[in-house]
């Protein structure tokens, strides 16, 4: 508990950062809709206007944007790629925060397993996002409610939003068992950008190309809020791909980092 | 009883030089010196008794259970400092030395308060903002305020001033008396000397020597440095004990291993400017003493 909390106290900086951003994408995107709405037939010519691949790759449907659900995929998959950034960052420091500020002694001569700590690191990892994604999601719903024209399904609205949560803890997953591998990471950042970037870039490739089976690779295209809207439903395979994806990652953690040789400063 | 015990603890790197078969045995409420020079493998030999490292093979107890198995039980009761303490900078050091005895299930902001006052710390600095001899003297009280039954010292006295390091023996002597048992490990001889029952002699990963602190100290190893008033004769200090001597015009260098009143008498004789006699670097007192034992 006491390795829980002071790990929650270190992130609450980040924390406020990072949900401050991805509101502010969502705020700015949705002042917009009253006058996009509005003049919802020039903004279609206006988008027509750009190649199809390019509009599909942004999650642009010209089709929904005079909704505000179908308008909300549009900021939503930036809000997606940010926090996959926040995710990332936090999985990478789990582990590696510690060997890079030479603490890592002093943790692992506390009388304490390994599992343990990992498990507190963890848990303060994901309750950050827990945290993250409340905000986010109070915040959204609030400017939704004020910017709306005709009333919208919470139920989908929330679907669609908790999705951050799922693309994050996928995210941060991968960020624990990197950090586990690597003997030493010296600055976190360029890591997840590269990482984050590689999977969004394969996404927007996924967008033109229209082949199913890349949607598998990038965890950006496992929640389509188009297939969300019509159906009402999480597409099932990728509901199992983000659940074996962060339980098979963190159990491989637990195992190499238990195993793992501290060596001195 | 033996409260560490080492079976020939072997750790292999690659290529690079770990440690090999390492045995030896504290017993309980002794203090233990573990010296060797840097890099000779004292750092990994504490690393794996602290589990932060795992043997390659052999193995090591500590209150009879073994580091790797129990490692977290074991711990309990055991004070570790490192040579260099890193702790998180942002932190006040009440709120690091408070957050450490979160982790030992009993009350120790008494002992925190009587640790800092000896030791002259300030509680309410930020970690970031103390010296290097200060944030040692964090690890210190971190290292001691959960009363340990086991106290692990990695060459602790660097950055500490005399004054510190003397109030730091002191409290270590303190915590021997009430049943502690210590593990010091360092490059200087003298200061082992001051402190410990036994030795370990650890050089190039073997431990090559154990012996009784009383037999180190039979072998004074002292390094004379010498400036006649005129030109001595070459073989003035060829006597016994008398190593690595070097003499150029009317300057005398060498070091000495025996009773020290006999190379005094013998310096009496001759017309002498100026002297120094110090401590000997372990190193040459290796090179020229157990390297041809080892």
């Amino acid at each position: 508990m006491n390795i829980f909390l002071h790990e929650l106290n270190a992130y609450r900086k980040s924390i406020i950062l990072w949900t401050i951003s991805l509101a502010v994408i969502v705020i700015i995107s949705f002042s917009l809709f009253p006058s996009f709405s509005r003049d919802i037939d020039q903004i279609k010519n206006l988008f027509e206007a750009f190649p199809k691949a390019i509009r599909i790759g942004m999650g642009i449907s010209l089709d929904r944007f005079a909704n505000i659900l179908g308008y909300y995929s549009f900021p939503f998959s930036f809000v997606v790629l940010f926090g996959a950034i926040q995710a990332m960052n936090l999985g990478l420091s789990i582990v590696s925060k510690e060997v890079r500020e030479k603490t890592v002694d002093f943790l692992l001569t506390k009388p304490i397993k390994r599992t343990q700590i990992l498990t507190a690191k963890i848990l303060a990892g994901i309750i950050s996002l827990v945290i993250t994604n409340v905000i986010y999601i109070a915040v959204t719903s609030i400017i939704a409610s004020v910017v709306k024209r005709d009333d919208y399904s919470f139920k989908i609205f929330f679907m669609i939003s908790i999705t951050l949560l799922f693309v994050q803890l996928i995210f941060m997953s991968v960020g624990v068992i990197i950090s586990v591998i690597l003997p030493r990471i010296k600055s976190v950042l360029p890591i997840s950008l590269a990482t984050v970037f590689i999977f969004y870039f394969i996404s927007f490739l996924s967008s033109i190309t229209a082949d199913d089976r890349i949607r598998y690779i990038t965890p950006f295209k496992y929640f389509d809020a188009v297939y969300i809207i019509e159906n009402s439903a999480y597409e099932m395979p990728f509901i199992i791909i983000s659940l074996v994806i962060p339980v098979g990652a963190i159990s491989a953690s637990y195992v190499i980092y238990d195993k793992k040789d501290m060596h001195a400063v | 009883m033996n409260v560490i015990e080492t079976n020939n603890l072997t750790k292999s790197y690659g290529k690079s030089r770990g440690i090999v078969d390492i045995s030896f045995s504290v017993k309980e409420g002794e203090i233990f010196g573990f010296i060797g020079p840097n890099g000779s493998g004292k750092s990994t030999t504490i690393r794996i008794l602290l589990s932060l490292i795992y043997p390659t093979s052999g193995s090591a107890n500590i209150f009879g259970k073994d580091v790797v198995a129990y490692g977290s039980e074991i711990k309990k009761e055991i004070g570790y400092l490192p040579s260099e303490v890193f702790y998180y900078a942002n932190m006040k050091v009440i709120e690091l030395l408070k957050y450490s005895a979160s982790f030992y299930k009993k009350d120790c902001s008494k002992r925190i308060n009587y640790l800092a006052e000896i030791m002259h710390l300030d509680l309410n600095k930020k970690i970031d903002d103390l010296s290097f001899g200060n944030k040692k003297k964090v690890g210190i009280v971190q290292g001691l305020l959960h009363e340990p039954k086991l106290i692990i010292l990695d060459e602790p006295t660097s950055g500490l001033d005399p004054l510190m390091q003397q109030k730091f023996f002191d409290l270590l002597k303190e915590e021997n008396k009430k049943g502690a048992t210590i593990l010091f490990s360092s490059h200087i001889l003298s200061e082992v000397q001051k402190l410990c029952d036994r030795v370990a002699i650890i050089k190039e990963g073997k431990i090559i020597k154990l012996e009784n602190i009383s037999a180190l100290k039979e072998n004074n190893y002292k390094r004379f440095r010498i400036e006649t008033l005129s030109k001595i004769d070459k073989n003035h200090f060829n006597i016994m004990g008398v190593n690595k001597l070097e003499i150029k015009e009317n300057r005398v260098k060498f070091i000495f291993k025996g009773n020290i009143n006999i190379i005094i008498k013998k310096i009496s004789f001759i017309e002498i400017s100026n002297i120094w006699i110090d401590e000997p670097d372990l190193e040459e007192i290796f090179m020229h003493h157990y390297s041809k034992e080892a």
